[in-house]
């Protein structure tokens, strides 16, 4: 934790002056490590052959050839017209690996920042409400003087949780309805107990009692709810899942043209659309890491002066989460950030690899690699030059990111 | 502990529970189903006996009716059948691919843990030495480098280049030995000669799947001694004249591997990913290979058990490493 910021943020969190020099010295730090440095030179090389690309690139990178002889022009080995060689279907492969490099970064690096973002508000909720319940469900028949005093936002929660509590309640009363059914209950085994006629109507009463009850008791209670709790165990959850599987099945649901889903997002987004599927799918996965790290730099936090000073002024919770609580974490998340994009382009070259991320014609990094290996034996031109930009993209991101990490710790001496 | 560890049990259920429901809604909603590929097959199929086979593999139920189906039929032992390979989906997966995978991943996972010790060691002890650097560099170059690039130039290198220039018969593409255990028995191979072909098959994809976590390991496992050898304890044992051997192998190193016991058992997820793209490139026919198909060919049945398993799997092994963990360090405590 950095002093100057937490004093700033105490009262005059605007003050140009103390949160300038941190920045400035975390800087000043960074450019004495020379790796990070020449990592800088290469990410800002990378990004500007993406953005120039209709420029740089010698030719279209989706056209096909045409002409009598088109055998020759298929599989070109590397020569001064084509000086990467031509792929499968004599597409330019510079061109095709310079254009790549747009979809390859802006995936990176958009994934990164939003699966950040989404860390750093899950994590923020999680360490900032940690231990302190939110009301969460008041029943319709209880009388709540301190909701009453309140106005329509708190009203508009209060019907929203009874729908929520009874819609569940439903949904749970109607599935216990469709597996008793006959045709169910034989399916389940086909054995004397489970066909038991009997033993599937008291498996019904039981869960109808349990709903009726739950109904019941619902009228008049209370719940507080730690977000914290819920939060944790989703990490706890999604940690459990197979994470690549899951990802493949939910790019391809996502991308399924005939599914409402896809139907939509092919209109909202267009061609865009394959490129926002996997940037939403990488934040399924992404968010984690930062949450994890936001939610304990705020448990520390929130026990600071600082934070009890801006309460005992009346500071609203929001304003010192995101005004006086994120800056002080801000270092760690700075540096989580940028080895997300690492992570996000490896795993984006993995899914299009597979054939689960980016189609083609669209060119990536990731799914050359699809044709590379399929044709390694006779042009293995193909497989080394997306290779080794993914390679030596992710390099200097993690070099970047250990540089910054030394940079903005003030425990860490280099 | 006991206690502690009855209680994470009980814990493991829901999400276990929780983990098989995303898994089955999942898997069922992906695009198509199995009966498209029927459809086509046989394209003069009327409507009505496309509706026939739907109820036939129970297709026009509701998922979650389905699910539940299955696991009822899950927990009495029955995993269904595998569409593609007309086997039972628990022979399937746990007879024939799971050894297979577990050769691969336990084979690279030690070669990992062999290399990554003694070399986070030698880094940490040699701090901003040139060889530290040099591995440093490595380890990140290792981190950065995805594993599906690395087969493939290992495919490159190991089977054509360096074969035709110097005159070998190169490393075979990939799959598996054309042997038996019971050649074995029946002496048709030697035992050399069955372990050599094992070997020749799996080196390139054990070293693929290893370079990740070794690299990692050796970075993490140079940080963690770096931290011990600050300890004043160390400093202590130094004073008083100990011989830095019995300094670094008694008092540094047995703490420095502590953390090392949690990440591994934590590092079991990414290991199989990692088995599913090395198992790709190299056309093993494990698990990963397994989980791969069956998710093209709507293969739910395997589909299911195969990555339930690895869920289980990877619940399970997180609670070794919380255990292992109170094992090796006395100052951790649960109650």
């Amino acid at each position: 934790m950095t002093k100057a910021p937490a004093v700033a943020a105490a009262g005059q969190h605007r003050s140009p002056a103390g949160s300038e020099n941190v920045w400035r010295l975390a800087w000043r730090k960074l450019r004495r490590h020379r790796l990070a440095m020449v990592s800088l030179v290469v990410l800002s090389l990378l990004i500007l052959m993406a953005v120039f690309a209709p420029v740089i690139a010698p030719y279209d990178p989706i056209a096909q050839p045409r002409g009598a002889n088109l055998r020759a022009m298929y599989f070109q080995p590397p020569s001064a017209t084509h000086w990467l060689g031509t792929d499968d279907l004599g597409r330019d492969v510079l061109s095709r690996l310079i254009y790549g490099s747009r979809v390859s970064l802006l995936v990176g690096f958009l994934a990164a920042l939003s699966s950040v973002l989404v860390g750093t508000i899950m994590g923020a909720t999680a360490g900032f409400f940690s231990g302190r319940p939110l009301r969460f469900f008041v029943g319709p028949f209880v009388r709540d003087l301190e909701a009453d005093a309140r106005t329509g936002r708190f009203l508009a929660w209060r019907i929203a949780s009874w729908v929520l509590f009874y819609g569940a309640l439903y949904l749970g009363a109607r599935i216990a309805w469709t597996l008793s059914s006959p045709s169910v209950t034989a399916a389940l085994g086909g054995g004397e107990w489970t066909n038991n006629a009997v033993l599937s109507a008291v498996g019904l009463a039981v869960a109808w009692i349990g709903v009726a009850v739950a109904a019941w008791r619902g009228l008049t209670a209370r719940f507080r709810l730690d977000l914290d709790i819920v939060i944790s165990r989703l990490i706890d959850f999604m940690l459990t899942l197979p994470s690549l599987p899951i990802l493949l099945v939910l790019s391809a649901i996502l991308r399924d043209p005939r599914a409402a889903v896809g139907n939509w997002m092919y209109a909202t987004f267009g061609t865009a659309s394959s490129v926002v599927i996997i940037i939403m799918i990488l934040v399924l996965f992404g968010w984690i890491t930062t949450a994890r790290l936001v939610r304990a730099a705020f448990l520390s936090l929130r026990e600071q002066e600082f934070t009890m000073a801006a309460q005992a002024l009346g500071t609203s919770n929001g304003a010192i989460m995101f005004k006086h609580l994120v800056p002080n974490a801000m270092a760690p998340i700075i540096v989580e950030g940028t080895l997300q994009v690492g992570i996000a382009i490896l795993v984006e070259a993995a899914l299009s690899f597979l054939g689960f991320g980016i189609q083609p014609p669209v060119s990536t990094w990731g799914n050359m690699l699809t044709n590379a290996q399929t044709y390694i034996f006779y042009a293995p031109w193909l497989a080394l030059p997306p290779g080794f930009l993914i390679v030596i993209t992710v390099l200097a991101i993690n070099f970047l990111g250990d540089g910054l990490r030394d940079a903005l710790d003030p425990r860490r001496q280099h | 502990m006991f206690n502690y560890i009855v209680r994470r049990l009980f814990q493991m259920l829901p999400l276990l529970f929780l983990a098989s429901v995303a898994i089955f809604t999942l898997v069922s909603l992906q695009p198509g189903d199995p009966l498209d590929e029927l459809r086509m097959a046989n394209p003069m199929m009327t409507a009505e006996q496309f509706e026939d086979l739907r109820r036939a593999y129970g297709l026009d139920q509701p998922i979650y009716v389905r699910y539940f189906k299955w696991l009822g039929r899950a927990l009495g032992g029955d995993l269904g059948r595998s569409r593609t390979y007309g086997l039972p989906a628990a022979e399937f997966i746990f007879q024939q691919r799971l050894p297979r995978t577990l050769m691969l991943t336990v084979t690279s996972l030690t070669i990992a843990l062999l290399i990554a010790i003694p070399v986070g060691i030698f880094s940490a002890v040699r701090q901003y030495s040139a060889g530290d650097y040099t591995i440093t560099f490595l380890s990140f170059v290792g981190l950065s480098t995805p594993n599906f690039f690395l087969g493939i130039i290992l495919l490159y290198l190991f089977v054509i280049v360096l074969p035709e220039n110097l005159g070998w018969r190169g490393l075979p593409v990939g799959g598996i030995p054309n042997l038996m255990w019971s050649d074995l028995q029946t002496g048709r191979v030697t035992f050399g000669s069955y372990v050599g072909q094992w070997a020749t098959h799996l080196i390139l994809p054990v070293f693929t799947l290893a370079s990740g976590s070794l690299a990692a390991w050796t970075r993490f496992m140079r940080a963690s001694m770096l931290e011990v050898l600050n300890q004043d304890y160390v400093r202590t044992a130094r004073s008083k004249g100990l011989n830095e051997r019995k300094v670094l192998y008694k008092h540094a190193l047995r703490n420095g591997l502590i953390p090392i016991v949690t990440l591994v058992g934590l590092s079991m997820p990414s290991l199989f990913n990692g088995a599913l793209i090395t198992e790709t490139i190299f056309s093993y026919p494990g698990m990963g290979r397994a989980i791969f198909d069956s998710l093209v060919n709507k293969d739910y049945n395997v589909a299911m058990a195969a990555l339930t398993f690895i869920a289980i799997l990877v619940v399970f092994f997180n609670l070794v490493a919380d255990v292992l963990y109170a094992v090796v360090d006395p100052r951790i405590r649960y109650d």
